[in-house]
């Protein structure tokens, strides 16, 4: 039944395919909360510059990408931003596009942009047509069956569980009255009518939408954008299927659940909405160019992260001690290259000279599959980019241990029990008047914050099946190696994982580990000490050059982020020798502890002692337990000794490097292609929640109601909201974290660097096309190397001066 | 007598803390939130204080600060100190938790305000000793919880929810303001006490059992029950403690007037006969609602909807006591369960780390059924050894089996041929805690209540079908829902979840007749 009337032949099914695909790799991921981690909202983007991105998404989603003019304004006026930033960003703009000059930029700053407006979907369109709301109807009806269908085990009567998207959407959609009730006639009969595979129903949709080829892709990005966090969780499939070498089809399914909604709103609204759907359709085919307006935007953002990086590199440019100390350390201590470390390890080094600290991604290399004591689920402890490559479990092989698994799985499963009577039909009757009262003594543990948050503290980890020598030797030494960490070692070293303690916060895992996957880091830091204490190992290293003196200790230890104190797993390896060692390093964290408390508790609202921040993480009702990476503006892979004592205030991910030592630069490559581009999602994560958090943000915390124990919606339900609460990136007051793209500092030969982007395409792209910023250190330890995209690099100095005569 | 006024210092508290608040209605405006849970802590030390003068000298009223029987004054009893007790505790953990999390909203002064107002005549309804305060009260309750419904009030679904709390709402204020023109008419006072005095001798006119008829609508309509229970499940747009509040302080209002007008109530069996109806219905429409619904909030709000069912079956039993008990029991939970919601993720991440469900067969389950009935029977034969057989209403006997079936749940779980030996071991410990529990709690809540509330009364030919049929219908449920995954993959099951998750549509069609999605045309 052909209702529309084609000026353009159909596009054939292979075409609708490849637009669909394409549509889908559009979307971000969205990782389930149980184990979240910092998804770079642009991801689908970042072949293509701010602008450009800027166009497309206001298109197909209805957002900016920028700040408000009047925020740039407020820079300017208050002399952040000064005229040169702005020179410089306008010279480095591409010359067809940008405004004349800089008072004609500076012109720009008192004009506020338009409001975005995406293009109608039929549902929009039907809206305006019938008075009903469509668009938040569909919304309303996707999003209750997508509920159910990603629901993990909320619900004890659960949907129907391995079928496809489609045919479950399919089979519910053909029962449900509500369509009906509110006014589309015969749904639930269209549905049923509807093909059985959803590439049919998708090409049928096609045709009744009149969708010409051109269109294709850029109506299906929009449909999808439309979904929310439901496309971004299929999404999530298709990248885990893809990282395990398969594929997965949930997002074309939710494309054509969505495009049989469209379907049959147009065939019920043909007659008004016909013309201003096929104007629609035409604007769909145009292709996506960024308007004058939205390079100015993207000028004024390059001259806000200017602004920054002028500041980053005044630091660069104070005097430091030039060489370090050669003497051996008293102690050594590894952190995760998250922000949150850079205070603290800033804090433990005022305490004692011969205290060292370092930074490396927080698994440390370890990219481990582990299964907890006492449970079945195998969690993905590393970075998403990657597949884990080790098994893990906890506990050694004992009968002691195993009684102690049996018994930690029933109590698990008694309780289990009793929360299912807690809520099934019937015995939730019984269970309320049976223990009501008892909440007496909740209510009030709760409200006065009287549980102790403990460390994790499982039987130690271990390989599932015993690994050889020849693979511990490999790890140990490639570990080192990219730690940079191959002579000097202390007594005692520790390798310091992080988690942050919280209670009733559906977004805790997003405070944990990023590089542990979304996980607190202990495991990974435990199963490295056992690694480098391993007698066999450290001979082995030996051999392979790298020197590790008898007497250092190696131990496992937990940063928490919330509260800034350090858990040390020193039963793991219990060492008499180095009981005085442990003492005084006890110390120092409990000093430096105090010292980074005090420091972020002049950044923490209604934090204003230490204790404050202790309480913090047992506040049931706290939404800002902590800042977790917000504010985050640099990336600095260096050796410490290049930001010692240099107050990056928290905004700084540290990872050491010693290009010196880094033969073939094969340790370059690896941060180039790893830890920088998890630091970029993160950064760009940050952006989108602060720029765009009607669709990158998840909303208001305040509202926030769990869903399938995956995600949160914003009240009743509707979309699943992915990205970081708003509470997360605002203080009350203020933004907590200004939407910045993070500067990448290397020490390391600009050619080097080259040589690495010139191999990896996607990471060249996101800093030939701004997502990144990427500098090089000098010999001096200045910031004197930008890089100019198209493998290019310009004296980041000199520019300004040469700017400025331009000018 | 004059201390009998101490109780109104409670309500007094919390509004003078709502006008310093709407004084400083913004941001971050200084004492407001600790000037609030101040307030609230007061008022508890009086409810506290409400409880050992109810002690010392046992019920009574306070004088009336008005004239002609319209004004402020209190009722001093067990069901009011109960209640106030339960509001005030309720009112400072919630005031508290606000205090946090509002910390850094715009309107956060405003919030405070209204939550404290919210607050305020709760605890006048519920010590009202006079029909004129009770109805003031009431409306008062509704309008205070309508500004929090709405405290965004930009949000689309906040609006919905809210046109249909307040269409519901007038309903009830209407209904109740009828009961309490017949009731004064009737009883020739607005004194409560006196009321239920009269009430109990029984020589009344016809307009005595047509008031209960009104207060077991404002009743219904207060308590979300179906059909009108769709506002209540749609009332997540508002910040989680006014959920709090709503599910705990405020929901109750109307099984509370059941209980304070009991020897009214009796006067109309046919009322009381309506009430078990509809609330059975209800209890057991929500809790299958309830199951499908992957939303935790969402599935918090569908609970209470069903236990307020079962609570309304109570009072429609004539088990008045136990009613209040279930008021008291419920608040405390659903308080707890809503302010810690967001533990969500980390339980249901829980809930598959132990390994699989073992799942019971039919055999289990008429085992954990029967070892269910002979615990219930053990335990009853032991209370009545100890407290006496005499007071026990056949009515009583019915929902303590209904409550078992629940237990019998439980036990299943354990007896399941999958499940290891130490897993039934404590399963069965929990349910035999579980039945204790129940079966004390009952215990004290008629105890406590004896003399204050009218016994249930012997029941008739009306009372003996509806108990039948009340028990057959949870027990099939109960079996039902222990076979649940035997049978819920079924293709025939599907539709059902369909309807049910959709909750029967009861509340799109008042969508559709409130125009909940209709937008304004440009003109």
């Amino acid at each position: 039944m052909l209702m529309t009337v084609h000026k353009t032949p159909l596009p054939g099914s292979e075409a609708v395919m490849a637009a669909a695909h394409g549509a889908a790799r559009a979307i971000p991921p969205l990782w389930p909360l149980a184990s979240s981690v910092a998804v770079n909202p642009f991801l689908g983007q970042t072949g293509e510059p701010l602008a450009v991105a800027a166009a497309r998404l206001r298109r197909v989603a209805g957002i900016r990408l920028n700040m408000p003019r009047d925020w740039y304004r407020e820079r300017h006026q208050s002399g952040e931003l000064t005229d040169e930033d702005l020179a410089e960003a306008l010279g480095a703009a591409p010359a067809s596009m940008r405004p004349k000059t800089v008072p004609a930029l500076k012109q720009a700053l008192n004009v506020e942009t338009s409001a975005a407006r995406a293009l109608p979907t039929v549902a929009e369109l039907a809206r305006e047509a019938s008075g009903i709301d469509w668009q938040a109807v569909v919304d309303e009806r996707i999003s209750h069956w997508a509920a159910g269908y990603f629901d993990q085990g909320q619900a004890l009567w659960a949907a129907a569980q391995g079928r496809s998207a489609y045919a479950s959407w399919r089979t519910v959609a053909m029962h449900d009255l509500t369509p009906e009730i509110v006014g589309l006639a015969r749904f639930a009969g269209t549905v049923a009518d509807a093909p059985e595979s959803a590439e049919a129903a998708l090409i049928d949709a096609v045709e009744t939408l009149g969708l010409s080829e051109s269109a294709l892709e850029s109506c299906f990005h929009r449909l999808l954008a439309s979904l929310g966090g439901w496309a971004q969780l299929a999404r999530y499939r298709l990248w885990k299927a893809a990282l395990a070498g398969g594929t997965d089809k949930t997002v074309i399914d939710l494309l054509a659940i969505r495009l049989v909604w469209e379907a049959a709103l147009l065939r019920q609204y043909e007659h008004e909405i016909g013309t201003q759907w096929r104007e629609t359709v035409t604007a769909h085919a145009e292709p996506v160019a960024a308007s004058a307006e939205d390079h100015v935007d993207a000028i004024l953002q390059e001259a806000a992260e200017r602004a920054a990086q002028r500041q980053l590199r005044a630091l660069f440019a104070e005097p430091r001690p030039a060489v370090p100390a050669s003497s051996r350390p008293a102690m050594q201590m590894a952190f995760c290259i998250d922000v949150r470390s850079e205070v603290f390890r800033r804090a433990l080094e005022t305490l004692d000279p011969g205290i060292s600290t370092l930074g490396f991604a927080g698994f440390f290399g370890m990219g481990i599959a582990h299964r907890r004591f006492g449970s079945d689920v195998v969690e993905a402890r590393l970075p998403v980019l990657l597949r884990p490559g080790l098994f893990t479990c906890s506990g050694e092989q004992t009968p002691e241990t195993e009684r102690a698994d049996r018994t930690a799985r029933i109590a698990a499963r008694a309780k289990r029990a009793w929360g299912r009577f807690k809520l099934a039909a019937v015995s939730s009757f019984a269970f309320v008047e049976a223990t009501g009262p008892v909440y007496v003594g909740k209510l009030l543990r709760d409200a006065l914050g009287l549980t102790r948050n403990a460390a994790p503290n499982d039987p130690a980890p271990r390989p599932a099946d015993t690994i050889g020598l020849d693979q511990r030797i490999e790890m140990a030494e490639t570990v080192l190696r990219a730690m940079s960490l191959t002579d000097r070692f202390a007594r005692l070293v520790l390798i310091a994982g992080h988690g942050a303690s919280v209670v009733n916060n559906p977004h805790a895992s997003a405070l944990h580990c990023g590089a542990c996957g979304g996980y607190s880091g202990e495991v990974n830091a435990r199963l490295l000490a056992s690694l480098l204490n391993a007698p066999d190992v450290r001979t082995s290293l030996l051999a392979r050059g790298i020197v590790v003196p008898e007497d250092t200790l190696f131990l496992a230890a937990l940063h928490d982020t919330t509260t800034d104190d350090v858990t040390i797993y020193d039963a793991d390896h219990s060492s008499v020798e180095h009981a005085a060692d442990l003492t005084a390093a006890r110390g120092w964290l409990q000093t430096a502890g105090g010292l980074a408390r005090a420091e972020r508790a002049r950044r923490l609202p209604r934090a204003e002692t230490q204790a404050d921040i202790a309480r913090r993480a047992r506040d049931w009702a706290e939404l800002r337990p902590e800042w977790a990476l917000a504010g985050c503006q640099a990336f600095v892979a260096a050796p410490r000794w290049r930001t010692t004592g240099c107050d990056l205030g928290g905004r700084a991910f540290l990872h050491d490097y010693d290009w010196r030592r880094d033969e073939g630069f094969g340790v370059l490559e690896l941060i180039l292609t790893a830890p920088v581009v998890v630091a970029s999602w993160i950064s760009l994560q940050y952006y989108g929640s602060t720029v765009a958090p009607e669709v990158f943000g998840a909303g208001n915390k305040l509202l926030h109601n769990v869903t399938g124990g995956i995600g949160v919606v914003e009240g009743n339900g509707g979309l699943l909201r992915a990205g970081l609460p708003w509470q997360s990136v605002h203080d009350g007051n203020e933004l907590a974290h200004e939407p910045l793209r993070l500067s990448v500092v290397i020490e390391a030969p600009q050619k080097a660097i080259t040589g690495i982007l010139e191999r990896h395409a996607d990471v060249r792209a996101l800093l030939d096309n701004r997502w990144l910023h990427l500098f090089a250190l000098g010999e001096d330890g200045r910031m004197a190397w930008r890089y100019a995209g198209n493998l290019s690099w310009d004296e980041a100095e000199v520019e300004t001066l040469r700017l400025q005569a331009h000018a | 007598m004059s201390l009998n006024l101490l109780p109104l210092a409670a309500p007094l508290f919390l509004l003078l803390a709502a006008l310093f608040a709407s004084s400083r209605p913004g941001r971050r405006a200084p004492h407001v939130a600790a000037v609030a849970e101040r307030a609230a802590m007061s008022a508890l030390a009086i409810a506290a204080g409400s409880l050992v003068l109810l002690l010392l000298q046992g019920p009574g009223d306070s004088a009336l600060i008005g004239s002609a029987g319209i004004g402020l004054s209190a009722r001093l009893d067990v069901i009011s100190v109960t209640m106030l007790l339960l509001v005030s505790f309720v009112g400072w953990i919630v005031l508290r938790y606000s205090r946090t999390l509002l910390d850094g909203e715009a309107r956060q002064g405003a919030f405070t305000g209204w939550l404290c107002a919210a607050l305020a005549a709760v605890l006048l309804l519920v010590q009202a000793g006079n029909l004129v305060q009770l109805l003031g009260a009431w409306i008062a309750t509704s309008f205070a919880l309508h500004r929090l419904l709405l405290f965004y009030p930009e949000r689309i679904g906040a609006q919905r929810a809210a046109r249909k709390k307040r269409l519901f709402a007038v309903l009830g204020a209407l209904s109740l303001a009828g009961s309490v023109l017949l009731m004064s008419v009737a009883f020739g006072t607005t004194d409560i006490a006196a009321i239920n005095t009269m009430a109990r001798t029984g020589d009344v006119s016809w307009h005595a059992p047509a008031a209960a008829g009104l207060l077991a609508l404002a009743a219904l309509l207060k308590s979300a029950q179906f059909p009108t229970h769709g506002w209540l499940t749609e009332v997540m747009e508002a910040p989680t403690p006014v959920s709090a509040l709503l599910h705990a302080g405020v929901i109750n209002a109307g099984g509370f007037l059941l209980i304070r007008f009991a020897d009214v109530m009796l006067l109309a069996p046919g009322v009381l006969a309506v009430l078990a109806m509809v609330g059975g219905f209800t209890a057991l429409f929500g809790a299958l609602v309830m199951l499908t619904q992957p939303a935790v909030k969402t599935s918090l709000a569908w609970s209470t909807v069903a236990q307020m069912g079962f609570m309304i079956l109570q009072c429609g039993l004539a088990l008045f006591p136990l009613a209040l008990l279930h008021i008291v029991a419920h608040s405390l939970y659903k308080a707890h369960a809503f302010l810690a919601s967001g533990g969500a993720v980390e339980q249901v991440a829980s809930i598959r780390r132990p390994g699989p469900v073992a799942i019971p067969d039919g055999g289990a389950v008429a085992r954990a059924f029967f070892i269910a009935l002979a615990i219930y029977g053990a335990i009853g034969a032991a209370f009545g050894l100890g407290f006496g057989f005499e007071h026990k209403s056949p009515q009583s006997l019915a929902l303590g089996a209904i409550l078992i079936f629940g237990v019998a749940y439980l036990l299943a779980q354990g007896l399941a041929d999958a499940a290891p030996r130490a897993l039934t071991t404590r399963t069965a410990i929990y349910a035999t805690a579980a039945a204790l529990g129940y079966f004390a709690l009952q215990t004290v809540a008629e105890w406590l209540t004896a003399g204050v509330l009218p016994a249930t009364p012997a029941p008739g030919r009306l009372e003996w079908t509806l108990m039948a049929l009340a028990v057959l219908t949870f027990g099939l449920v109960a079996v039902a829902q222990a076979l649940f995954p035997l049978w819920a993959g079924h293709p025939a099951a599907a539709g059902l979840r369909v309807h049910l998750s959709n909750g029967l549509y009861v509340n799109a069609m008042l969508d559709r007749m409130l125009g909940g999605w209709s937008v304004r045309k440009p003109s």
